[in-house]
């Protein structure tokens, strides 16, 4: 069960790898374009005139209340990963206290429904 | 002792959660007007504890700091989602994220 | 070797970047850089053996809540440079109280010696498990089950807290119901009538079937009317 280092080496050539590759696309750029910048070529274009505003929108709340419910789901899940794991192992106790937790969950997810919450319009 | 954490010692992980512990306090008094920053600070107050707590486990071979982690993460991420919930609420009420006008809601 | 080699790593880039989260300008940055951290101590947490808790760290912590951070810096319209006034006069209090502080943690730290006899105590040890993953599984759900219950109760009262302070009740937003939906019949909506010759439905009650219904009165013409469905009635 001892998690030894090495075992991980792969995710190290993964990364070594991606970035790797990232870094020969930007540097190829880099190194291969010609890059001759002034002014006019480095603002932003907006159809002839300078930029008016912030590009910000106005904030929609919908989206950030999908993104909490995404949290809360997302937590849920971790919790049930090991469950899934151990679950020869701890018998109907645990079964009954995952039940337990996932009730309690999914009187969350009916209040959200009932509310509203998951519309979209 | 886990092979891991015997090859580098109990010491440098202590070390390294009390400077994150530091950092994330300093934090809080450096940015008293960005809110959001604040609860970054928070977060790395937590994340100092997690890793404080996950160093020792790993060094007694006793896994209830990992699962202690696991519900400090859980707390964390729950008091993140609705501390940023109530900054939106404000912003969209107030129009800006000041933190002393924060007062004014006092009931 | 390779392992110090491996932590010292992680762990510089780890401090590092908690610098660049408390004292970059821009929030943006301050949340990159949160990401940064949180990939580093996952790092560390490999190192030590707790591979469940550094994935769960990736996947809720990076995953969830720093996307959360990132939408509120991204949406929310700050002007950023009204908020780093003050500065310098923090700068020195916040110093002396971090240094306090080490200095508080070190003192305990190398005062602290590990006690003899910690291996005949009480350990939640799971000696027969496959992986890190198998023996927290086998350990959350019996034996810290009132601790696991109460994470239920926090997320739950997190989503519930959420939605009350987000939600805004749209009343003018047309919403499906799909039980009414599926309860209409064709009574519902359709009459058969027979119409004599030159008739016209003026005269025969108007286009609006069935009178009562919809609590419309009739019109001659087929108009264009929101129409308000049942269980919203003002």
């Amino acid at each position: 069960m001892h998690v030894v280092l090495a075992d991980y080496f792969p995710v190290l050539v993964f990364v070594v790898i991606a970035f790797g590759i990232a870094g020969a696309m930007l540097g190829g750029s880099l190194l291969a374009g010609q890059q001759k910048p002034y002014a006019e070529k480095l603002s932003a274009y907006e159809c002839g005139f300078d930029a008016f505003d912030d590009a910000r929108r106005r904030f929609d709340v919908r989206f950030y209340l999908v993104s909490i419910l995404f949290i809360i789901f997302d937590l849920e899940v971790a919790f049930l990963f090991p469950w899934a794991v151990a679950l020869g192992r701890i018998g109907l106790f645990g079964f009954l206290s995952m039940l337990a937790f996932l009730g309690v969950l999914t009187v969350g997810f009916i209040y959200e429904w009932r509310k509203g919450a998951l519309d979209w319009e | 002792m886990l092979p891991g954490i015997a090859n580098v010692g109990l010491g440098p992980y202590l070390t390294v959660s009390a400077a994150l512990l530091v950092l994330g306090v300093f934090g809080i008094f450096l940015n008293r007007k960005n809110v959001i920053t604040i609860m970054m600070s928070i977060e790395l107050i937590l994340l100092a504890g997690e890793i404080n707590l996950v160093a020792f486990s790993s060094a007694l071979g006793d896994l209830s700091g990992q699962v202690f982690t696991l519900f400090v993460l859980t707390v964390a991420a729950a008091e993140a989602a609705i501390g940023l919930a109530i900054v939106t609420v404000y912003f969209r009420n107030r129009g800006s994220i000041q933190v002393e006008d924060v007062t004014l809601m006092k009931g | 070797m390779i392992t110090q080699i491996v932590f010292w790593f992680f762990a510089v880039v780890l401090i590092g970047s908690a610098v660049m989260v408390v004292s970059a300008r821009n929030p943006v940055h301050s949340v990159l850089f949160l990401i940064l951290a949180f990939f580093n101590a996952a790092g560390l947490f490999l190192i030590a053996g707790a591979e469940f808790l550094a994935m769960i760290l990736v996947i809720a912590y990076v995953g969830a809540v720093a996307v959360l951070f990132l939408f509120v810096v991204m949406m929310l319209d700050v002007n950023f440079s009204q908020l780093r006034e003050g500065l310098q006069r923090y700068f020195p209090v916040g110093a002396a109280v971090g240094l306090v502080l080490f200095v508080e943690l070190a003192l305990s730290a190398s005062a602290w010696r590990i006690a003899p006899n910690v291996r005949d105590l009480p350990h939640a040890r799971v000696p027969g498990a496959s992986s890190n993953t198998e023996a927290l599984g086998e350990l959350i759900y019996t034996h810290y089950v009132f601790l696991f219950q109460a994470c239920g109760l926090v997320l739950l009262v997190a989503m519930i807290g959420a939605i009350v302070l987000t939600l805004r009740d749209r009343p003018s937003a047309k919403r499906q119901d799909v039980a009414v939906q599926h309860a209409r019949v064709p009574a519902d909506t359709l009459q058969m009538m027979t119409l004599g010759l030159g008739e016209s439905t003026t005269g025969n009650g108007g286009f609006r079937r069935p009178i009562g219904k919809s609590a419309e009165k009739p019109v001659s013409r087929p108009a264009l009317v929101i129409e308000n469905s049942p269980d919203r009635e003002g």
